[in-house]
């Protein structure tokens, strides 16, 4: 597994990505071409994936995002350094803080 | 009519942007908006269109005109709401109004947005109509329904002060806010959000609904250059948008010193990253110390000064200890007087700043937790045999 920040990459076999996760669409690319996996709404700064590949994202405040990268890639950030992904699946997370009787998310 | 955009992606982007305007309305754009809407709807015209600088004053003249006032007068709040509701009755009066007629919003919101659905629906199939809807107000809904919400509480608050009914109030008093409550609530339930409705316009406006003045265009056109606004049979009322809007990283309501959403009448709401707090709570933490933070009996409070203090400070003034230390971090855990231990893990950033040093940040994870990886593993939904990364920038 690889985490850039608060978002950590998890590799998956293709056959433990849900078949209800693989009929979604594939998130669209922005407009520099990039799969952006978590957005800072403020800053704009994006963990985001360069190169070939599909992002299928669950809806829901807590549902998960599928990363397929048929020839690998990298995944960057302007405040982290770049992280280069083996071909494959990967689960991605978003961090997320503990609150008594609620959980929310980090954003670094 | 319909005919799916190639890039929803950018259609969405400007109604993000619409829905965080806080420049000052575009009236004129916003009343041939109104009239569209009208137009479309089979409706005459209304013959008067008053403008407010929030949605709070807009309220006002929205409970004068539906019938509401009497019950919020009478309500515990009722002393704090009547200027409010004497300069909106003043305004309705200068305007020559003296009744607005039945709410429109059904005629003028609600059946061109079925209608609209409808269409696209039949053209690209439900399933075409999700894949619409998660590319455009999917991604939009979330933090914009989260920030109405906010403004729809602070609204019935600020006309009804229920949220200072004391827990042991008598029958009486219940009743009065009760009824004040359900009279400001059915007074929001007219209103149509305008920039806030840009969730639902994304994905109409990226199915190609929103291109003339018919149907949804009229309602967007409002959207697209003003704030909430009431549509009545011979009245219209509308909202200026904010004129302040601070928010953090994750989208929250989000502001140290002053309010994080506010209207050019004074209406605003204070937030800490996202937490609802009282107005002067922020600006009166300049001088905290260790010991007001222990002394402070409300935890979400509470919760709010540690942060705004500093985890690092806290931890060294209070004299915390350690309670594990591996190679992820370091976890902390400070006792607090009637309330669960905060435990925090301290984390340091892999990547190093501009200036070479390493920002280090804490976390907050269940009380339970044991170890410095088990507090990571768990902000990350993973266990903590299998948190191992290979790689961490």
């Amino acid at each position: 597994m690889y985490r850039q920040g608060d978002v950590l990459i998890v590799p998956v076999e293709e056959a433990a990505v849900p078949a209800s996760a693989a009929a979604l669409p594939p998130q669209q690319r922005d407009v520099r071409g990039r799969l952006v996996l978590a957005l800072g709404e403020v800053t704009g700064h994006a963990h985001a994936v360069v190169g070939p590949g599909e992002l299928r994202r669950e809806t829901g405040p807590f549902g998960a995002a599928w990363l397929h990268l048929p020839e690998g890639g990298r995944v960057v950030h302007e405040e982290h350094a770049v992280i280069p992904l083996p071909r494959g699946w990967y689960r991605v997370v978003r961090q997320r803080e503990y609150v008594p009787g609620a959980v929310r998310y980090v954003a670094d | 009519m319909t005919s799916i955009q190639a890039r929803p992606l950018e259609v969405a982007a400007q109604w993000r942007r619409t829905s965080l305007a806080t420049a000052p309305a575009d009236r004129a754009g916003a009343e041939q908006g109104v009239r569209a809407a009208y137009r479309a709807a089979g409706l005459a015209q209304p013959t008067a269109v008053l403008w407010f600088d929030s949605p709070l004053q807009a309220a006002a003249a929205a409970l004068l005109l539906g019938g509401g006032a009497e019950e919020v007068r009478a309500g515990p709040g009722g002393e704090a709401a009547e200027p409010l509701l004497d300069q909106a009755a003043i305004r309705l009066a200068a305007a020559g109004v003296r009744a607005g007629g039945a709410s429109v919003r059904e005629a003028v919101r609600t059946r061109p947005w079925e209608q609209s659905r409808r269409r696209v629906v039949e053209q690209v199939g439900a399933g075409g109509w999700a894949e619409l809807w998660a590319l455009t107000g999917g991604e939009l809904r979330p933090q914009t329904q989260a920030l109405s919400a906010r403004i729809r509480t602070a609204l019935v608050d600020r006309l009804t002060s229920s949220a200072e009914l004391a827990d042991d109030a008598d029958g009486d008093l219940r009743e009065r806010t009760a009824r004040a409550v359900s009279a400001v609530r059915l007074a929001l339930l007219d209103a149509v959000l305008g920039q806030h409705d840009a969730p639902w316009l994304a994905a109409f406006d990226a199915a190609g609904e929103l291109d003339g003045l018919d149907g949804l265009g009229g309602p967007a056109e409002v959207a697209r250059s003003a704030g909430w606004w009431w549509p009545y049979e011979q009245v219209v009322l509308l909202s200026e948008r904010p004129t302040e809007l601070h928010r953090d990283e994750a989208g929250r309501l989000d502001r140290a010193d002053g309010p994080a959403l506010a209207y050019a009448d004074g209406f605003a709401l204070h937030a800490w990253r996202g937490m609802p707090v009282p107005p002067d709570f922020l600006t009166g933490l300049a001088g905290l110390t260790a010991e007001r933070i222990r002394e402070e009996e409300n935890a979400e409070l509470r919760r709010v000064m540690v942060e705004y203090y500093g985890y690092d400070r806290y931890l060294a003034d209070s004299g915390a200890e350690p309670l594990h230390r591996d190679e992820t971090g370091i976890l902390w855990r400070i006792q607090l007087p009637d309330d669960e231990p905060v435990v925090v893990v301290e984390v340091v950033n892999s990547t190093a700043e501009p200036d070479g040093t390493f920002r280090t940040y804490w976390l907050r994870v269940p009380p339970g937790t044991r170890t410095a990886r088990a507090g990571v593993a768990w902000t990350f939904g993973v266990t903590e045999v299998d948190y191992h990364p290979q790689r961490e920038t």
